[in-house]
């Protein structure tokens, strides 16, 4: 938990209502719950809207949001609309 | 409006039930005898769920009246295998993995136990167009037509041994 | 906590056998228990009242005459159904809208639909119940409707939602309309790559709606007591989805609700929602007996959810030398009478298979008054393919390309950008290209009027929630629970894995699914999740299984654990230093159970990801009638990454199931709508889905390129076989006949009529 590492965060124009523009953030964090503590306190109600209406794409890979995930330096991180199933 | 008395003949067993005179022998079937084997999709006679063979012909028991099972001798699916010996058609269908999710695999086997017992040796185009009148969604009817084709080759054998 | 494999599991015993699964017997004896085949004593039978207008206000509702039918023992109407808030939850793709919900599941203010459930009543036979509807006084204001999606954007189209503004676009609309949603992706700069191409094709399309079709009509049975307390078998593709819809719309807490999952008699997605099960629940509420209510199948068509029918533009520019420069697509998908069509995943699905630094996708979500769309294999995905795949093709004749090359010059691998924003993470598509280049039949010649088609396709594939219990009986035989539905076979390969993991054969593991009162939250099975997650469970669970008896043969043994290795099996020393110790089976150990702790069991709930996308690529071979414009399929060939087949019958049936749905997308299935917007083909009859006579067998090719992050390689394969089906014709049809179809279906009338106006504009 105490051990952060750098990680390269971007949301695509569907939060843009939130973060007026803003897309990539260089942020420190160790899980995924460190980067959804910052992106909230960048801007906040974020960090709820994200934990209910997202999925995450790791690196390319794409996981649910689950506060424990680990990150690895210099990962990229994507937040995207979780995908209806049929 | 008193209901009428029919005694018929099914997978064997002399039944007797009252319906009324609009009942289907599917409805009959499924909720008065609790044979809930044979299976409702459209009720318009397009789907196949609901085949039973009625004197040695399939019928769509949604287009047949419960009136009408009167003196006649119906098979259903229940009646396919005997005691815990499945019939070729249904081993192979499981050998096959001829059903994904199976509704509508009691009407195809019914109805092809009847193409099996006038063809002992269909062709696949014999056998697509006998089980035309059968919907399936799930298996695109490949691994159905395999099935119908391998138990049928082992029906052969075992009436040659 | 999970293992990563970068290698293939070697020497697998299990995985990739092809056993009998565990209730095929019951399936094919009858014995099997699907939604409508269950019956309880005093149990009513239920029967909706449906709106024959398309656009009405609902005036009142006078129900007296029906509730004093003898025989009828509860009457409902919307508002006996608490108000929901108007509140869009959850991700913007599926927003779940319960205000919208509880409408759909009984009208209120409007009937928005013919078909749309505005009352129900509940008898002691069904012929009573029938009988009961017709007696119950509906004033409507009938009000003009809208159907079509370009209708329906049109400036005086007819409003479904008075104060609908459009939400997406800033600033936002002032006047209301029937779109309810504008999403838009993009990368790059699409005009600056369009300047680079050599070759730019642009085309518009026209897609119908068309139904999941599943051959089972819903079907539930509800008991609900005084207490409170209601129990409810139903079949679905997640009981868990049914008890959390269904308690919400109830307004009643979650865990006063247990669902029994019935077998399931096909969903393909539409069965990921509820319609009958709230309404059961409250005449069973309102009656004291257990209600009972199984659609019709007129009714399956008026009033469950299709896919949308769809309109688009796609323009795509290429160079000469097969490099795909820029690729531009308006998507506009029909939602039904209330929002909610898959035009998202469509935007996001549309050019992902292809390597692409400038794309944007737009998309509407449009409403209009017919079914609100439901869930249909691979949502959205096969609806934009029709359009992206087709203009592909075009894009290859315009340079001479073979449609595969140019495909595979284009191909996205690890690393290749999307239009969502992160880099694909996973590859697996050019494997699928390359198993057709190398196909023995696809090089061979055809004959006249005979054509070949070829298309790709994506699917992102689900992971998340699942939880699985798994024990050891006294005598060392397993058994395995889940909470996923079972749609086409995934309790055999749970037993597959499990056995696997466990060394044991397949033949002593039972695989069942548990109600929701019985086991932790599992998601819907459906977006090619169940083998992937809930079979990562199952895995997960094993391993606690595994470290728990060598854990009790150690104390069996008085050595450390460390010293135990579970193999084949057995426990065993790790090395004969440890002494000279028999190996214990399973049957051994569960004899000492209690002495060494107590029952063995392990339960494992997990949230899930890491899964891999699917890619498919299909060639066609179709023989055009020029006489009556019919089409016929002569040879379908469709590949697939899978990862890992676990059960490679099971995954084949995927994919030959999957091609034929697209068949009848591609050729025949439609909803023809007369002038008063009532569906004139509801009914298997004339909704014409493909028959086994219309079909040759359908090849399927199973790619593996295992996903590192399942410990058995696996990747979802129930979705992606049906999103390039429709193109693959249509590019074949386009071959056979010089005629590009630009519409669905491509009906025999559809065909004549295109052959015809080409040889006269010759």
């Amino acid at each position: 938990m105490s051990e952060t590492v750098p990680v390269k965060v971007v949301l695509n124009g569907a939060f843009r209502p939130w973060t007026e523009g803003g897309e990539t953030f260089e942020i420190h964090a160790g899980t995924l719950k460190g980067v959804l503590r910052e992106l909230d306190r960048l801007y906040p109600g974020l960090g709820e809207v994200l934990e209910e209406d997202t999925a995450v794409a790791i690196d390319g890979v794409i996981h649910e949001i689950v506060y424990t995930q680990k990150l690895n330096p210099g990962s990229e991180i994507y937040f995207i609309p979780k995908i209806e199933s049929g | 409006m008193a209901k009428h008395h029919v005694t018929t003949t099914i997978n064997g067993e002399t039944v007797e039930f009252l319906c009324d005179t609009k009942q289907s022998l599917l409805d009959v079937l499924r909720n008065q005898l609790y044979m809930t084997g044979t299976k409702e999709g459209c009720a318009t006679g397009d789907c196949g769920a609901c085949t039973v063979n009625m004197d040695g012909t399939i019928v769509c028991s949604c287009l047949v009246l419960g009136v009408e099972a009167e003196g006649k001798s119906i098979q259903t699916i229940e009646g396919m295998a005997k005691g815990s010996e499945l019939h070729p058609l249904q081993q192979k269908f499981l050998e096959h993995a001829a059903l994904q999710c199976g509704i509508c695999t009691p009407g195809v086997l019914v109805a092809a136990k009847a193409l099996l017992e006038r063809n002992p040796d269909p062709t696949e185009e014999e056998v697509r167009y006998w089980l035309a009148g059968n919907l399936c969604r799930c298996t695109g009817y490949n691994k159905i037509v395999e099935a119908v084709l391998d138990a049928a080759r082992v029906m052969r054998g075992a009436s040659n041994a | 906590m999970l293992k990563k494999t970068e290698e293939p599991v070697k020497d697998l015993k299990v995985v990739g056998t092809r056993p009998i699964r565990p209730d095929g017997v019951p399936k094919v004896t009858g014995h099997a228990q699907y939604g409508a085949d269950y019956y309880l004593p005093g149990m009513l039978w239920g029967k909706i009242l449906r709106s024959p207008h398309a656009h009405a206000r609902i005036r009142s509702i006078d129900t007296s005459k029906a509730q004093a039918l003898p025989g009828v023992k509860a009457v409902m109407v919307g508002s006996d159904l608490p108000e929901q808030k108007f509140d869009y939850l959850g991700p913007d793709r599926v927003q779940v809208n319960f205000w919208h919900m509880t409408r759909n599941i009984m009208a209120r203010e409007k009937a928005l639909y013919v078909g749309h459930a505005v009352a129900a009543v509940a008898a002691t036979t069904p012929e009573i119940a029938a009988e009961a509807i017709k007696l119950i006084e509906v004033d409507y204001e009938v009000l003009p409707h809208v159907i079509d999606v370009d209708e329906a954007m049109a400036e005086d189209a007819p409003l479904l939602f008075e104060d609908m503004i459009t939400r997406g676009v800033n600033p936002s609309p002032t006047k209301p309309s029937n779109i309810a949603r504008r999403a838009e992706f993009k990368i790059g700069d699409v005009e600056a790559g369009f300047a680079q191409a050599d070759e730019i094709v642009e085309m518009s399309f026209k897609t119908s709606p068309v139904h999941q079709g599943y051959i089972e009509p819903h079907a539930c049975l509800a008991r609900f007591g005084a207490d409170g307390q209601c129990e409810i078998w139903s079949s679905s593709q997640g009981h868990f989805m049914v008890r959390g819809y269904t308690a919400k719309i109830l307004g009643i807490p979650v865990n006063n609700l247990v669902v029994h999952p019935a077998e399931i008699g096909g969903g393909f997605g539409g069965k990921t929602v509820v319609y009958v099960e709230p309404i059961a629940a409250t005449l069973s509420r309102k009656s004291g007996l257990p209600v009972k209510i199984v659609m019709t199948r007129e009714e399956v068509f008026l009033a469950t959810g299709p896919t949308a029918g769809s309109s688009m533009t796609v323009r795509m520019g290429v160079k000469r030398d097969g490099k795909i420069v820029a690729a531009d697509g308006v998507f506009k998908f029909q939602a039904g009478a209330f929002p909610g069509s898959p035009v998202m995943n469509g935007c996001m699905c549309a050019f992902s298979v292809y390597d692409l630094e400038n794309a944007r996708a737009v998309g509407y979500d449009v409403v209009s008054n017919r079914p609100k769309s439901a869930a249909y294999r691979a949502p959205g995905s096969p609806i934009v393919a029709f359009a992206v795949e087709s203009v592909v093709d075009e894009l290859a004749r315009r340079i001479g390309m073979d449609p595969l090359e140019l495909r595979l010059r284009n191909a996205v691998k690890v690393g290749s950008p999307t239009i969502w924003g992160p880099k694909h993470g996973h590859g697996g598509f050019r494997e699928t290209i390359e198993a057709l280049m190398n196909h023995p039949e696809y090089k061979k010649p055809l004959g006249p009027n005979q054509g070949r088609g070829v298309a790709s396709g994506f699917w992102f594939n689900g992971a998340g929630e699942s939880a699985v219990t798994i024990h050891v009986g006294e005598d060392g035989s397993v058994s395995i629970a889940s909470g996923s539905m079972d749609v086409g076979g995934s309790r055999a390969s749970m037993a597959i894995m499990a056995a696997e993991t466990l060394g044991i054969p397949y033949e002593k593991v039972r695989s069942t699914v548990a109600n929701t009162a019985s086991i932790g939250y599992n998601h819907v099975t459906g977006g090619s999740r169940v083998t992937y997650a809930t079979g990562m469970a199952v895995v997960q669970a094993c391993e606690r299984i595994i470290e728990d008896l060598r854990t009790r043969a150690a104390m069996m043994w008085d050595v450390n654990v460390d010293d135990v290795i579970w193999e084949d099996g057995c426990a065993k020393p790790a090395n004969p230093s440890v002494g000279d110790f028999k190996p214990l089976t399973l049957a051994e150990i569960a004899a000492k159970r209690a002495v060494t702790g107590g029952p063995i069991a392990a339960e494992v709930a997990i949230n899930a990801g890491g899964q891999a996308p699917g890619f498919s690529t299909q060639f066609c071979d179709v023989e055009v009638d020029p006489e009556t414009g019919a089409v016929k399929i002569l040879r379908f060939v469709a590949a697939q990454d899978v990862g890992r087949a676990i059960h490679p019958s099971y995954v084949e049936g995927q994919i030959q199931g999957g091609v034929t749905q697209g068949i009848g997308w591609a050729l025949n299935e439609t909803y023809v709508y007369n002038s008063k917007g009532e569906m004139e083909n509801a009914g298997f009859l004339d909704y014409r889905m493909p028959v086994a006579s219309d079909l040759p067998m359908i090849e399927a090719v199973i790619v593996e390129v295992p996903n590192p992050n399942h410990p058995y390689g696996v990747k979802g394969a129930g979705e992606v076989n049906i999103v390039p089906v429709t193109a693959a014709v249509a590019n074949a049809i386009r071959s056979a006949t010089g005629v590009r179809l630009t519409s669905l279906p491509m009906s025999p009338p559809v065909v004549l009529q295109a052959l015809e106006s080409e040889s006269a504009s010759v």
